[in-house]
């Protein structure tokens, strides 16, 4: 690979290109194109399409131009995947507009793709990630994004709203939280616990921890737990579990779950990190803890059953965090930080899911996604669906309208009696919550 | 003389009404005397006033009617004899029968002497089933029925909560989303659920729950004596340092105060060692005394004094803020920032003038019943009043405006290498220099902010008002 032709220094990147900007970058990569050695057959014709759309370069340039280069490394022709990385670099800037941002995280996967060095970008990800966490940075995104933006909010409403009406009436409860929300799905819940029933009961809340960055603020995290229930007078008792190699290692005393408990699982965002040859096994075992109701909440993407197809996996890919971004533009304030924060968050993920292979990798970050139907598939081997109620579904409802336009709630089709709510941004599902009984 | 009984009537009632009832009944059977507006004017007073028993009590030479639930909420209650049109209520029926012409003799309404009547609830569980705690009116008895036992058939569209009864939901309807909540940080919220959540990890609430704690137990205890003894001390004082040192701990509530204080103190000292903790433990113990007696009398609402915590955690913050900056070396990467930078590191912030706003407290009603619910909104209402933005609040908002342009500029250099040279190496880098460039920035801006037009004392609060008001002593007179 030619070394050098990456790395040649350029110039700071313009926070917002013109069309005439990305015409030109295309037009000298044609040219350059058209000097190379000749091409398969395959790559002619991307050429010539290259050229024709060369007029209208501007807008979703980025999109078009990573699936040009996955398919190029999916082909393993390095010609080409020189050429695209070039126009790529040229093109993309974590601070500019959506496809620039797309393009730089995408490249930055692409590369560790063509290079190899998945496991070790993601590693240095990781630890950079680790570092720069503290319990205040943490608390502030999470509490911002969920202003902002229904996307975690909405699992959370449609989750308590489940496992509040599963456990009606017990006096005891037990939720064990598999999850990396720092908790905020939580206060709405106690304080509905206070106020709703007559006689509060006594809530325990285990939470399992499988994000490494999450780790280091729990402590923390569980103090103000501890704080807030008792300023609402709920009995509360709070335990975290971490440190676990792989979920499907949780036991029901490893968890702390008695006979006389109610217990509900609540899983939101955990299971896409569990390997998919393992998902089974984790399903199975949370049916082992007989609780009563089991809350799912995932996103809606189809990264595991393309996954030795990279180009489909790729492109789903693309096509999911591209509506992430656009999501997260519209709702935060353009000169935001914390958008940027959590854009780079993604960054790993992107780089887990198309530049690791699945063999030797670190606990829980699989992050292969998928859509609901599939986590349907799996759940249906050990539970039962348990729709939302009206009540549930007036909750979700009120709160999509207390954000921005472009938000709603789908039901599912109900000719595969699928389960589950959906979140959608602009028509598009996003985000899948689901409940579920033995 | 006659405003002076009054109020004294109002205020029987009132403790009375704790006793045996919610607030939102005594509302109800009281709404001329709580009225205070007609009271305070004076220019009507009314003459003969119906006197109304509690409710629940009725007169016990009353009639108890018992009417099935079916009656109970038939619509058309009140027929004419004449076409046998039915009314909801009495005054319509009258009205109609006017229109049939009816002879004098006959106008006149059949000679009812208006024999007291009082109704029974059907439901049997019901407290008020027993015609000792019968209801003395039929849309009273009416209401009650729905609202307990009845199906909840009206609902909010803007937050999906639901009622029984119509005038409920349409009074609910009026105010919902037009409430701000605002949590002891300064931060409102027009919404309740974001309100929650924030409040759970609000800096604002370690404090307070401590405090909470410690006056929810002096309150049971010997509520009456340890008003007294702060009630001696001097109260004028609109200097926040020297109030601390006035005080003493209450020696019988140390042990309560001690853990929740160890506790909270945590935030502040981060990972400090146990020894510092204790130490910091004495001596806050008197510092969290200034949230009583600053806001009075009102002991029986132990939120009321929980505002007050941005004195004591200022002079704390005084006091150990060389203490916080070298033990807290996570979140900080120079321990050469200054004092109120620290404390805007460490935590979020903390309203200073909500020491000075007590006095719109005015209509507390100490009550020992409130929900969870209320107790909570009434934390967040009594968080700054003040229009003034607090001094750490605005503070806050220019250092985040500068953080993110910091952030912006220092992408430019970096933003063409980063892609294809070293990715780890780089993004430390950023965050490392975001950070240095951090704590410049905040001081550039908190020099900036101190030299704003408002006037501000010390503190960087507005105007000083004084502590305590007249009014809350109400209760406990």
């Amino acid at each position: 690979m030619d070394i050098t032709l990456l790395t040649t220094p350029k110039e700071a990147p313009l926070f917002s290109y013109s069309n005439q900007k990305v015409s030109n970058v295309l037009q000298a990569a044609i040219d350059m194109q058209s000097n190379n050695q000749p091409q398969n057959s395959h790559t002619s014709t991307s050429r010539s399409s290259d050229s024709s759309e060369l007029p209208s370069a501007s807008g979703k340039w980025a999109s078009r131009l990573l699936k040009e280069c996955a398919r190029a490394i999916s082909d393993k022709d390095s010609g080409k995947i020189h050429h695209l990385l070039w126009m790529l670099n040229e093109l993309a800037s974590p601070y500019g507009d959506c496809d620039q941002k797309l393009a730089s995280y995408f490249l930055q996967a692409l590369f560790c793709k063509a290079m190899g060095s998945g496991q070790r970008c993601f590693k240095t990800l990781n630890a950079v990630a680790e570092k720069s966490h503290s319990f205040d940075s943490a608390r502030k995104l999470i509490l911002k994004f969920q202003e902002v933006s229904p996307w975690m909010t909405f699992g959370h409403v449609a989750s308590n709203g489940a496992i509040l009406e599963a456990l009606e009436g017990d006096t005891k409860l037990h939720i064990i939280d598999i999850s990396n929300t720092l908790c905020t799905q939580w206060p709405t819940l106690l304080e509905a616990l206070a106020t709703r029933n007559d006689e509060t009961p006594h809530l325990k809340l285990t939470v399992v921890v499988t994000a490494s960055t999450v780790r280091s603020v729990m402590k923390e995290i569980g103090q103000r737990m501890e704080k807030f229930a008792r300023l609402m007078g709920v009995p509360f008792e709070f335990n975290v579990i971490s440190g676990l190699n792989h979920l499907g290692e949780l036991t029901k005393e490893g968890l702390g779950v008695q006979e006389d408990e109610a217990i509900a699982v609540n899983c939101i965002g955990a299971l896409r990190r569990v390997e998919v040859e393992e998902r089974g096994a984790v399903i199975r075992m949370f049916q082992s803890l007989k609780p009563r109701v089991v809350t799912i909440v995932e996103e809606e993407a189809d990264l595991s059953s393309s996954r030795d197809d990279f180009v489909k996996c790729f492109e789903e890919c693309l096509r999911f965090y591209t509506l992430y971004f656009e999501m997260l533009e519209e709702s935060f304030v353009p000169t935001s930080n914390d958008r940027l924060m959590l854009e780079r968050e993604c960054s790993r993920s992107i780089v887990r899911v198309l530049a690791c292979d699945d063999e030797n990798s670190p606990e829980g970050e699989c992050e292969k996604r998928e859509r609901g139907s599939q986590w349907s598939e799996r759940l249906k081997e050990a539970f039962s669906p348990v729709g939302f109620s009206d009540d549930c579904v007036d909750d979700v409802k009120a709160l999509l309208k207390r954000y921005r336009a472009g938000w709603a709630l789908a039901l599912p089709q109900g000719d595969h009696h699928e389960s589950g709510i959906y979140l959608t941004w602009k028509e598009e599902p996003v985000v899948w919550a689901s409940a579920w009984k033995p | 003389m006659e405003i002076q009984s009054c109020i004294y009537q109002l205020d029987l009632l009132r403790r009375e009404s704790l006793i045996t009832m919610p607030e939102k009944m005594a509302e109800e059977a009281y709404p001329n005397l709580i009225d205070e507006n007609t009271i305070r004017s004076g220019s009507n007073p009314p003459a003969v006033k119906k006197k109304r028993n509690l409710p629940g009590t009725p007169d016990p030479e009353a009639e108890v009617i018992a009417l099935s639930p079916k009656t109970l909420m038939a619509t058309n209650r009140f027929l004419c004899e004449i076409c046998g049109k039915g009314f909801q209520r009495d005054q319509n029926l009258q009205l109609h029968r006017r229109g049939h012409n009816l002879p004098w003799k006959l106008k006149q309404r059949t000679s009812k002497e208006p024999r007291k009547r009082v109704y029974v609830c059907p439901e049997k569980a019901c407290v008020h089933h027993h015609p000792s705690r019968a209801l003395g009116d039929l849309t009273g008895i009416k209401k009650h029925f729905c609202r307990k036992h009845g199906e909840k058939k009206w609902k909010c569209g803007k937050c999906s909560k639901r009622y029984a009864v119509q005038s409920d939901w349409k009074a609910h309807s009026k105010t919902c989303g037009t409430r701000e909540y605002r949590c002891d940080c300064g931060t409102v919220f027009s919404r309740r659920d974001s309100f929650v959540t924030h409040r759970a990890f609000c800096d604002a609430l370690a404090e307070e729950t401590a405090r909470m704690k410690a006056v929810s137990n002096m309150n049971t205890a010997v509520a009456g004596n340890i008003n007294y003894h702060f009630m001696g001390t001097p109260l004028g004082h609109s200097n926040p340092q020297n109030v601390p040192s006035i005080f003493k701990p209450i020696s019988s509530n140390e042990d309560t105060i001690i853990n929740p204080t160890t506790r909270g103190l945590s935030l502040w000292i981060g990972h400090g060692s146990q020894g510092q903790e204790t130490m910091i433990n004495n001596n806050l113990q008197g510092i969290h005394q200034l949230g009583p007696l600053c806001s009075g009398a009102t002991f029986a609402d132990p939120l009321v004094s929980c505002s007050n915590i941005s004195p004591s955690d200022y002079h704390q913050n005084w006091v150990f803020g060389n203490k916080l900056s070298s033990s807290n070396s996570e979140e900080l990467t120079s321990t050469s920032l200054p004092l109120i930078d620290v404390k805007e590191a460490g935590t979020q912030l903390l309203s200073i003038p909500s020491l000075y706003e007590t006095q719109h407290q005015s209509n507390q009603t100490p009550s020992a019943n409130m929900s969870a619910t209320a107790l909570l909104q009434k934390a967040a209402q009594i968080g700054s009043t003040s229009t003034d933005p607090s001094f750490l609040g605005s503070f806050r908002l220019k250092c985040n405006d500068s953080r993110v342009q910091d952030g912006n500029k220092l992408g430019g250099p970096y933003g063409s290498n980063s892609i294809l040279s070293n990715l780890g190496k780089d993004a430390e880098k950023t965050a490392g220099d975001l950070f240095q460039i951090h704590p410049a920035k905040r001081r550039h801006a908190e020099i900036e902010d101190g030299s704003g037009g408002e006037t501000r004392d010390f503190l960087g609060v507005g105007t000083v008002q004084p502590i305590c008001h007249p009014s809350s002593f109400n209760g406990w007179i």
